[in-house]
């Protein structure tokens, strides 16, 4: 019957719909944003491990090798933390005679090299934390301790706040080389990622400067002015280019094509603190196995930027100055550091099950699933396909038309039953759709006789919705003057009536509420608008 | 001279024989429409004024159903007799007095006698007749007067009625009886099977407490229905026994029945019983008994067609067609039957499943209830560069109407809200503007307030899609002045930006942002909002115009015009000051002036110099509306004449109902270029139209930069003509004619189930067989497989030939 009608009627039937409301323009966020957004701190780590730390954490290295944990020097310290669990592992705290900073991880993960701020570096095993070697030579604090990354496992690199750059022989604990060049504190530098001979360091007299052990003789291979204090470098992972960070800026800089400025990022508000490579582990998807810079800054943003399109990808706020951050190799964690000693750990859900199953019959799925036949017309199955089938491309589709569906006031109002309509959408929760029946009732001239007509009960419901939504900005305008005319129509029955009385009772508190409300608004805006004025002249 | 947006519902429209065409009387022609495609076929033109009835004549013999015959009647006081497939017009006979209404009764059962003389042709018609009585001014009432057509006469001293105001005669399918409806009563007369000159009518009346407003009469029985203005159907039965000779000479006992056995019956009326159906809840416009009188069909103010099982009482419905019923119309073919609807659309029902095949439709009247808004127009807009009108209409869309073709193009709503035909209309589309090159739309619609609660303007800009005017929703802003009503929306003419301008002070200038496509999101669509906002002193906002390069706006602040930078949205200059507050802004063309009318009680015209900032000359002039030629320097006004006018008389006085007058200025010279008188003028609109390239060998003497002029008068009837040509050029300009004269075949017997089968030639299979002759072939004949083998016949001949022996001589 119903199809009927819609066969032969010539007026189409419209629902009563509530007005449109502005739809706000990143209403879906990038995929890539929502990879970012689902590094989460996991539920099942009961305690905070950050609780602990009061001080500063200066710098967290990931372990290269699975399960990648990490360690984070605060203090005096150095903690590891289970890349597993993410609960603290162990702590090292006695070899230091100052603050530790600048913990790095051999290129096997088995030994663990930190600075301290008298100038000493040390060289501990990660597991046994037995405290191997002690590396002496730097006048004043050593901020910088770098491994090399490939596969060199003999030496090591340190910056000290006397300037000078040093390449140790990690088993003999001597100097090799005394790199000179830097007029101001080293605080930072990198290894390359793709040879065993070349790093940068970063300094306080601005300038960056790449070493190459093989000519050391000749002082650096190469100087970026950051024009800035920088505070971190970071080697990105094509062994090309090098990010530096200094002041609000990040910078991006091609070692290959002599050290040209790619691009200035400065969407930090203030100093950036440190960078890590960070990398989208998404098996797919546009932007799956990508890299990005992660910088931290004492703004307290991480910012997410993307070093191929210069953009900036997604931004996190923490509540706290931010000092390190870390992202393990796997891509499953990210360990942020503040200068409070709280530690910002997200870790990313990742299918732990599907992907054991993966590994369990990745041997055997080849010939479990036996390749479908395509269909075609001639098969008997064919024609045996359900109504999940998709459409194939060049199908022709004949969509099935649309059903209106009416909600409970739409039926009254086509019946003409208007009060009844207006009680089913009162009874009903959504706002939009009461004011909507009210709006349609008004243009049939009908929405007072409604209110007249409406016994004690729906009378309750309506001044109930009233007393709600009256003062709500977007209904205002029209429910404040309907209110006024229910209370004005029906006062004898208000009057009558206890609940009634104590609906009208909260109604009259809200509306003097909004009224003061308004009021301030108004003193604001009279504070304002003269300046507003000035400005404008100006 | 192309004129169109004709009503085709001012009356009944009339089927042909064959039911294959349908008469209608667009206003001083009749139109013929194909009803299996529902295109104009012809026209037939020659009435002078509006033909109110068309009759065609029915084929008493199946012989005689190829004839095409009407008559015609129309307010010029002529009967007009065609033949409507050639078209052609055979007779015409002058009666003197504005027809209203016309029956033939005779028409049907005329017998043709074997001498070739048949008798008179009978024709009442209802008249218009001025009576002229001392002491009074002329007053006109109707009459129902008798029209002998085969002597071209009027039968002299019959009057059968004199009502105070012509209406529409009704007939019954037999043709034995007449009646009208008047105020309370009805007035029934029969018509004596062989009429002549100075026959004697037997009549009566029946009495009812309510205004009738329709009756009908049922085919086989004497059975009378009435509708009222308050939705009843009152129903009697047994009519006129005591009256009306009975054709089976029984004189029944109803003569004595009294009172108590007369149900329903009022007074002293001649029937038996009266029945009332009361479902209707508003007038009742159309009453029809089905052919074999079991059902009674009616229909009304509320758009439902409802079927009546007449002895049950029970209903079956055609609900929301939309708009008000006005006319029904059944046709030979028991299966078709037109419904005629208020909103000026012709829908042909097929008849026992009710429903609609296709549907006829014109220009959208304007809704009768327009006034409750105070100064917002009518909102017709013109396409300048498409030759389209853009119309709102009462089921809050917009249609959109081709002037040159006459046709309907497209239809847009614009308000999702479900259109009741009897309610009041509280929620109206007034304003619609487009822009220049057709792409966007604006609209503005209001929802009055009820006492002062839940009042609403929105502002909606439409995007459109293909070329054929078919608008999606862009950009919905409700309340864009807060509570003031919307007064102007304007179009920049190059780049997407618009004006709206409100009563309640200022004035907002909307750009639209452009297309965003972002990777991997979805399209951010593109929408409206608002650049600026302006206002001078608070003034209420009448009308905005932008120039021709887009480079002013001009804002007119109720008396004065002041003229803003719209990208800056600076302030440039003021200028002016006029009695009245200005209705309407335009800027001439590309020249610098800008001419503005204010209506009111001081109206003025005043075209402004842009160089000069001044005045350069101004009218006293009550103008409707402004419209100004896109590239040249001109201007045409409509001004509504003064009431009690003695400076601007018509012509002629024989033109009737003119109020208003078409002037065209250029804006060099004060003095008007031409004159046209118009009738219908208040309301009306104006519009300069670009020739269409269709057309453009048609107008090889029309300079390209000027276009066509369009007038809309208040009923949405239109003329388009060149406002630049000489009188009698007018007529070269004539309608693109796409009347189509394909008529569908019709199908019979198999094709009519299964479809037309393939052709195919009969012929081909035997031409391709090689097919040699040979003496003695009869041993050879039969060999070879079978399907090569010749076909028997020849292989036949061929055979017996072989085995006769031929004789060497021929005898001479």
């Amino acid at each position: 019957m119903a199809e009927d009608e819609s066969r032969i009627s010539i007026a189409k039937t419209f629902p009563v719909k509530p007005k449109l409301r502005p739809t706000s323009n990143k209403a879906t966020p990038t995929p890539e944003s929502k990879y970012w957004k689902s590094f989460k701190i996991p539920k099942d780590i009961e305690t905070i491990p950050s609780k602990s730390f009061i001080y500063p954490i200066t710098s967290i290295a990931f372990s290269p090798i699975a399960p990648h944990d990490f360690a984070a020097t605060h203090s005096a310290n150095i903690t590891i933390f289970s890349g597993k669990t993410l609960e603290p592992k162990s702590t090292i705290a006695s070899a230091f005679a100052d603050s530790a900073t600048s913990a790095a991880f051999r290129c096997d993960g088995k030994l663990l090299a930190a600075g301290d701020l008298t100038g000493t570096v040390h060289v501990f095993d990660a597991k046994s934390r037995t405290h191997l070697r002690r590396l002496k030579g730097h006048a004043s604090a050593a901020r910088l301790v770098r491994y090399p990354r490939a596969d060199d496992k003999f030496h090591l690199f340190s910056g000290g706040d006397d300037s000078v750059v040093k390449y140790w022989d990690v088993t003999t604990e001597t100097c090799l080389f005394d790199l000179l060049g830097h007029k101001d504190y080293v605080r930072c530098g990198d290894a390359s990622p793709v040879s065993d001979d070349m790093f940068a360091s970063g300094s306080y007299d601005h300038k960056v400067r790449i070493w190459d052990i093989r000519v050391s003789n000749s002082g650096s291979v190469m100087e970026l002015n950051h024009e800035k204090p920088v505070e971190s470098v970071l080697y990105l992972p094509s062994g090309g280019l090098i990010a530096t960070a200094g002041g609000n800026f990040v910078k991006i800089w091609d070692v290959i094509g002599g050290g040209k400025l790619l691009y200035s990022m400065e969407s930090h508000n203030k100093t950036v603190t440190s960078l890590c490579v960070g990398k989208i582990g998404k098996e797919s998807g546009e932007e799956a196995q990508q890299y990005r810079i992660l910088s931290v800054s004492l703004d307290g943003y991480m910012k997410v930027f993307d070093y191929a399109k210069f953009k900036i990808t997604h931004s996190m706020r923490f509540p706290n100055p931010l000092l390190s951050v870390g992202f393990s190799p796997d891509c499953s964690t990210r360990v942020i550091g503040t200068s409070n000693g709280t530690f910002y750990i997200g870790r990313r859900k990742v299918n732990v099950q599907s992907d054991d199953l993966a590994d369990v019959v990745g041997l055997g799925a080849v010939e479990v699933e036996p390749e479908r036949r395509v269909l075609r017309p001639t098969y008997f199955r064919y024609f045996h396909r359900g109504q999940n089938t998709k459409p194939a491309e060049g199908d022709y589709l004949i969509t099935r038309p649309k059903k209106l569906k009416f909600a409970e006031h739409d039926k009254f109002l086509k019946k003409f039953r208007h009060k009844e309509a207006l009680v089913a959408a009162l009874s009903g929760k959504n706002p939009e759709n009461v004011v909507a029946v009210m709006e349609e009732l008004v243009a049939r001239k009908k929405l007072l006789k409604c209110v007249s007509n409406l016994d004690g009960e729906e009378l309750g419901l309506l001044l109930g919705f009233l007393q709600k939504y009256s003062t709500m900005p977007r209904y205002a305008g029209f429910l404040m003057r309907l209110t006024d005319k229910v209370v004005e129509t029906r006062a004898e029955d208000i009057g009558s009536s206890d609940q009634l009385r104590g609906i009208i009772r909260n109604l009259r508190r809200d509306v003097e509420e909004e009224i003061r409300i308004q009021q301030s608004m108004q003193e604001i805006q009279g504070i304002i608008s003269p300046m507003l004025r000035i400005a404008a002249r100006r | 001279m192309i004129t169109g947006g004709k009503s085709f519902v001012s009356s009944p429209p009339a089927f042909s024989n064959d039911a294959k065409r349908l008469l209608v009387c667009t206003g001083n022609t009749v139109s013929i429409f194909s009803t299996s495609t529902g295109l104009q076929i012809s026209e037939l033109e020659g009435h002078g004024a509006p033909v109110t009835s068309v009759i065609v004549v029915p084929a008493s013999t199946p012989a005689s159903k190829v004839l095409c015959h009407c008559w015609t009647a129309s307010l010029d006081g002529k009967i007009k007799f065609w033949d409507f497939t050639a078209p052609e017009l055979m007779r015409t006979i002058d009666v003197r007095l504005p027809i209203h209404s016309m029956v033939i009764p005779n028409l049907l059962n005329q017998p043709t006698k074997s001498n070739g003389k048949s008798p008179n042709l009978f024709a009442y018609i209802y008249v218009e007749v001025v009576k002229q009585k001392e002491g009074q001014p002329n007053s006109s009432c109707g009459q129902i007067r008798k029209c002998n057509l085969t002597q071209s006469r009027l039968a002299g001293g019959v009057n059968l009625a004199e009502t105070h105001k012509p209406g529409c005669i009704t007939i019954s399918p037999s043709g034995k009886y007449i009646g009208i409806c008047e105020a309370h009563k009805l007035r029934i007369w029969e018509i004596p099977t062989k009429d002549s000159d100075n026959a004697v009518y037997k009549k009566i009346r029946l009495h009812h407490t309510k205004t009738f407003t329709t009756l009908a009469f049922h085919p086989t029985e004497r059975v009378v229905a009435a509708g009222d203005v308050t939705g009843r159907i009152l129903l009697w039965r047994g009519v006129g026994h005591r009256t009306f000779s009975t054709g089976d000479k029984f004189i029944n006992g109803g003569l004595n029945k009294d009172a108590e056995e007369r149900p329903g019956v009022r007074g002293d009326d001649d029937a038996d019983s009266c029945t009332t159906w009361h479902w209707h809840s508003v007038e009742v416009n159309v009453l029809f008994f089905s052919s074999d009188g079991a059902y009674l069909f009616s229909g009304g103010r509320e758009g439902v067609f409802v079927v009546w099982q007449l002895d049950t009482g029970k209903k079956k419905f055609l609900p929301r067609i939309g708009s008000p019923l006005l006319y029904f119309t059944n046709s030979s073919d028991p299966s078709l039957s037109s419904i005629s609807c208020a909103n000026n659309r012709i829908h042909l029902l097929r008849m026992p499943s009710m429903e609609i095949l296709r549907s006829i439709s014109g220009i959208k009247l304007p809704s009768s209830v327009s006034d409750i808004y105070e100064g917002s127009g009518s909102g017709v807009f013109f396409d300048h560069t498409a030759g389209l009108v853009a119309v709102p209409t009462d089921n809050y869309s917009v249609q959109f109407y081709s002037l040159f073709n006459d046709c309907e193009i497209s239809e847009v709503q614009i308000c999702e809200r479900n259109h009741q035909p009897g309610d009041e209309a509280t929620v109206k589309v007034n304003l619609v503007a487009l822009s220049r090159d057709g792409s966007t739309m604006g609209t503005v619609e209001t929802r009055v307030p009820e006492e002062r609660i839940g009042g609403l303007a929105s502002l909606k800009f439409w995007a459109c899609g293909s070329q054929n005017k078919d608008f999606s929703l862009s950009t919905v802003i409700y309340e864009p002045h807060r509570d003031a009503g919307v007064s102007s929306i304007a179009f920049h003419p190059t780049c997407p930006m618009a004006v709206t301008s409100s009563y309640g002070g200022d004035f907002k200038i909307w750009v639209r942002t452009p297309d965003t496509r972002l990777k991997d999101q979805m399209l951010q669509s593109s929408g409206w909002r608002c650049h600026a906002v302006g206002s001078y002193k608070k003034k209420p906002m009448t009308a905005a115009a932008f120039s021709a390069d887009g480079s002013v706006l001009a804002v007119a602040a109720e008396n004065v015009i002041t003229l803003w930078d719209p990208e800056q949205n600076i302030l440039v200059a003021v200028v002016g000051d006029v009695l009245e507050p200005i209705t309407t802004l335009s800027f001439v063309g590309k020249s610098a002036y800008l001419v503005s009318a204010s209506p009111g009680s001081n109206p003025q015209l005043t075209l402004w110099s842009m160089s000069k900032l001044s005045t350069s000359w101004s009218y006293k002039l009550n103008a409707e509306d402004v419209s100004c030629s896109l590239d040249g320097s001109t201007f045409a006004i409509l001004a509504l004449l003064p009431k009690t006018s003695e400076s601007v008389e018509p012509a002629e006085g024989t033109l009737q109902g003119v109020d208003g007058a078409i002037l065209l200025f250029n804006v060099e010279n004060p003095v008007p270029l031409a004159t046209w008188f118009v009738s219908k003028a208040q309301g009306g609109k104006l519009g300069f139209i670009q020739t269409s390239p269709k057309l453009e060998d048609e107008f090889a003497d029309v300079k390209p930069d000027h276009g066509l002029l369009a007038y809309m008068n208040s009923d949405y009837e239109y003329v388009l003509f060149d406002p630049y040509g000489e009188k009698d050029h007018n007529q070269s300009i004539t309608r693109e004619q796409n009347l189509s004269n394909l008529e569908e075949k019709e199908k019979i017997g198999y094709a009519s189930i299964y479809g037309e089968l393939a052709e195919f030639s009969v012929e081909k299979d035997q031409t391709q067989i090689p097919y040699i002759p040979y003496e003695k072939n009869w041993e050879t004949i039969f060999s070879g497989p079978s399907h090569k083998l010749a076909p028997l016949t020849k292989l036949c001949l061929d055979f017996l030939e072989s085995s006769l022996e031929r004789r060497s001589v021929t005898v001479e």
